[in-house]
C-alpha cells in the first residue's frame, strides 16, 4: 500500500532563528489514525501546517499522493488544500454567519471564486452539508449564528466544515485542548468514529497521553522538534513519555 | 542557603527599578511643565488678558447675537439640509472608495507588501492635509458651492476611513483566515467570506462616527465657501446680521445632537 503522506528530511527554522522542526522523516498510510504528541512548543502545531502548506517548510518534502506539497504553484497548492480538512483548537469559525454557512465554507475550494465569494452554493452542497450537520447532531442549529453554539458544538461544526470537503486526510491541531472533559470525549468519539467510517486517515496533535493511548493506531512523539517515538500505542512505556514531557531540564522553581 | 541569597539579590534589583521609574515620572512632570512656561511665554499668553475679554464676549452674546431670529429659521432651513447631505454623500463615497483601499492597506489583507506600502503612504498625505486646505485648493478650480464641500468630505472622508478600517483589519482573528485557506479557498473566497463578516461591525461603526465627524466638517468648510449652513454663517457674520447667525448656530448644535443621536441608536442596532 502506498503511503498518503510522506514526510522527508523536513525541517522548520524561523525567521527569528527558532529551529521548530529538524530532520523529520515518516510516512502515514491509508486509514492510520496518528496521534502525535508532545509538551507546548515541541512544534506538534508547526509540523501540522507544513503538512498543507499554511506554514512554508524551511527543507525537506511534504508529499501528498505522490505530489511534493512543498514544491507546488499556489494554484496546486489550493487544490491539494481540499482533499485535506483541518480542525483547529480554537475552531476559527467564521462567527456572524450561519452553522450551515460554516460548513458551506469547506466546499469553497470546489466553489467558484465569485459565487463562493457571494455565498452562493450548489443545492447538492447545501444538501450534503445539512446531512453532515444532521451526522454530527446539529440539525437543528443549522441557521443559528456559529457565535451561538457551546464550545464543542463548535467543533462538532469545525469537524463538519473538514468533512464537507470530502477529504482524505483529517489534520487535527489540538481540537480538544479548549473544551470540558466530556465535550472533548464527544469530540474524540465523532473525530474517530467518521474517519473509520469514512475512511479518512488522520492525523491529530493531542497533549493528553491518555486521550492518545485511548484512540491511536500509531503514536509519534514529539520533543524540541525531533521525533523521539513512533510506534504502537501499546509500545509507548512510562520511561518514553517521561522522556518526550521531561525534558531533563532543572525545574523553574526549587523546593525550599 | 543559595536560593536566599538569591532572593535577596532580586529585592535589590526590584528596588532599583522602582527608584528608576520615579526618576522618570518626575522628568515627565519637569518637561511638561517646562514646555508649558516656554509656549506661554513665547505666545504672551496673560490671564488678565482673558478676563478683561470676558466683559467684551458677554457684550457680543447678550446684546449682538442673541435673542436669535427665529425668522429666518425657514431660509436657513435649505442650507442645513445642504450640510447634511454634503456629510452624507461624504460618508457613503468616502466609506466605499475607503472599503476598497483599506484592504489593500492592511497587513493581514493585502495581495503585496509594496501596494500596502504604496496606498499607506497615498492615503496618508490625504489624511494629514485637513479638510479645510482641500477645500480652499478645491474653491479654486470648482468655485464656491456644495461641490465644494462634498469633494473635500469625500477626501477627508477616504483618508480617515483606509486608516481606521485597515487598522480594524489587521485586528482581526488571523487562524479563521488559516481555516478558510485551509480548505483550499481563493483569495477573493477568503476576503468575501472570512474577513468581511468579521468586519463589518467596525465598517458601521466607524462609517456613522465619519458621518458625525463630517457634519460638523461641513459647517468650517462650508465657511471658506463650501456651501451649506457654514457659508449662511460666514455671509452672515460678514454683513451683520448676528441675530440669523445665532439661529444658524443653534440649528448647527440641533442638527450635530441629532446625528449623533441616531448614529449612536443606528450602532447599538447593527452591532
Amino acid at each position: 500500500m502506498n503511503p498518503i503522506l510522506q514526510i522527508e528530511n523536513l525541517d522548520k527554522v524561523y525567521p527569528d532563528g527558532t529551529v521548530a522542526l529538524s530532520n523529520i522523516n515518516f510516512s502515514v498510510y491509508p486509514g492510520e489514525f496518528v496521534v502525535v504528541i508532545g509538551p507546548s512548543g515541541a512544534g506538534k502545531s508547526t509540523l501540522l501546517r507544513c503538512m498543507n502548506r499554511l506554514i512554508e517548510p524551511t527543507n525537506g518534502n511534504v508529499i501528498f499522493k505522490d505530489k511534493k506539497i512543498n514544491q507546488a504553484s499556489a494554484r496546486q497548492v489550493k487544490q491539494i488544500r481540499r482533499e485535506i480538512g483541518m480542525v483547529f483548537q480554537n475552531f476559527n469559525l467564521i462567527d456572524r454567519l450561519t452553522v450551515l454557512n460554516n460548513v458551506l465554507h469547506g466546499r469553497l475550494g470546489y466553489t467558484n471564486t465569485i459565487k463562493g465569494s457571494l455565498g452562493i452554493f450548489s443545492k447538492k452542497d447545501i444538501a450534503e452539508a445539512e446531512e453532515i450537520l444532521d451526522r454530527v447532531g446539529l440539525k437543528k442549529q443549522k441557521y443559528k449564528r456559529a457565535d451561538e453554539l457551546s464550545g464543542g458544538q463548535m467543533q462538532r461544526v469545525g469537524i463538519s466544515r473538514a468533512l464537507a470537503q470530502r477529504p482524505r486526510l483529517i489534520l487535527a491541531d489540538e481540537p480538544i485542548a479548549s473544551l470540558d472533559p466530556a465535550s472533548s470525549k464527544n469530540i474524540m468519539d465523532h473525530i474517530y468514529n467518521i474517519c473509520t467510517e469514512d475512511k479518512i486517515t488522520a492525523i491529530v496533535n493531542l497533549h493528553q497521553v491518555e486521550v492518545a493511548i485511548k484512540y491511536a493506531t500509531r503514536i509519534i512523539g514529539i520533543q524540541n522538534g525531533e521525533v523521539i517515538f513512533d510506534g504502537q500505542p501499546s509500545q509507548l512505556t512510562d520511561r518514553i513519555i517521561d522522556e518526550i514531557y521531561h525534558n531533563r531540564k532543572p525545574p523553574l522553581v526549587h523546593a525550599q | 542557603m543559595l536560593n536566599k541569597w538569591k532572593r535577596v539579590i532580586a529585592l535589590e534589583g526590584t528596588k532599583d527599578i522602582r527608584r528608576h521609574k520615579r526618576l522618570q515620572t518626575m522628568l515627565i512632570i519637569l518637561l511638561v511643565i517646562g514646555l508649558t512656561v516656554w509656549s506661554a511665554i513665547g505666545t504672551d499668553f496673560s490671564v488678565y488678558e482673558v478676563f478683561s475679554g470676558v466683559g467684551l464676549i458677554s457684550n457680543f452674546l447678550f446684546l449682538d447675537l442673541l435673542p436669535p431670529d427665529v425668522t429666518t429659521s425657514g431660509s436657513l432651513l435649505g442650507a442645513i439640509l445642504e450640510t447634511l447631505y454634503m456629510g452624507f454623500v461624504g460618508m457613503v463615497v468616502g466609506a466605499l472608495i475607503a472599503l476598497i483601499l483599506s484592504f489593500l492597506a492592511a497587513g493581514t489583507t493585502t495581495p503585496h507588501p509594496i501596494i500596502q506600502v504604496v496606498v499607506r503612504a497615498f492615503t496618508s498625505i490625504i489624511r494629514n492635509i485637513p479638510g479645510l486646505i482641500w477645500a480652499l485648493i478645491l474653491v479654486a478650480s470648482y468655485g464656491i458651492g456644495v461641490t465644494v464641500g462634498t469633494l473635500s468630505l469625500i477626501l477627508g472622508s477616504v483618508g480617515f476611513l483606509t486608516r481606521v478600517f485597515a487598522d480594524t483589519l489587521e485586528e482581526i482573528d488571523t487562524g479563521k483566515i488559516e481555516a478558510l485557506n485551509a480548505t483550499g479557498s481563493s483569495y477573493l473566497q477568503v476576503l468575501a467570506q472570512g474577513v468581511f463578516p468579521q468586519f463589518i461591525p467596525g465598517f458601521v461603526a466607524w462609517s456613522l462616527y465619519n458621518l458625525e465627524l463630517n457634519i460638523r466638517a461641513s459647517t468650517i468648510i462650508g465657511m471658506v465657501g463650501g456651501g451649506g449652513i457654514g457659508f449662511a454663517i460666514q455671509k452672515g457674520i460678514k454683513l451683520f446680521q448676528y441675530k440669523e447667525v445665532s439661529m444658524a448656530i443653534i440649528l448647527v448644535l440641533v442638527l450635530i445632537l441629532s446625528t449623533e443621536f441616531l448614529t449612536s441608536k443606528i450602532r447599538e442596532r447593527i452591532i
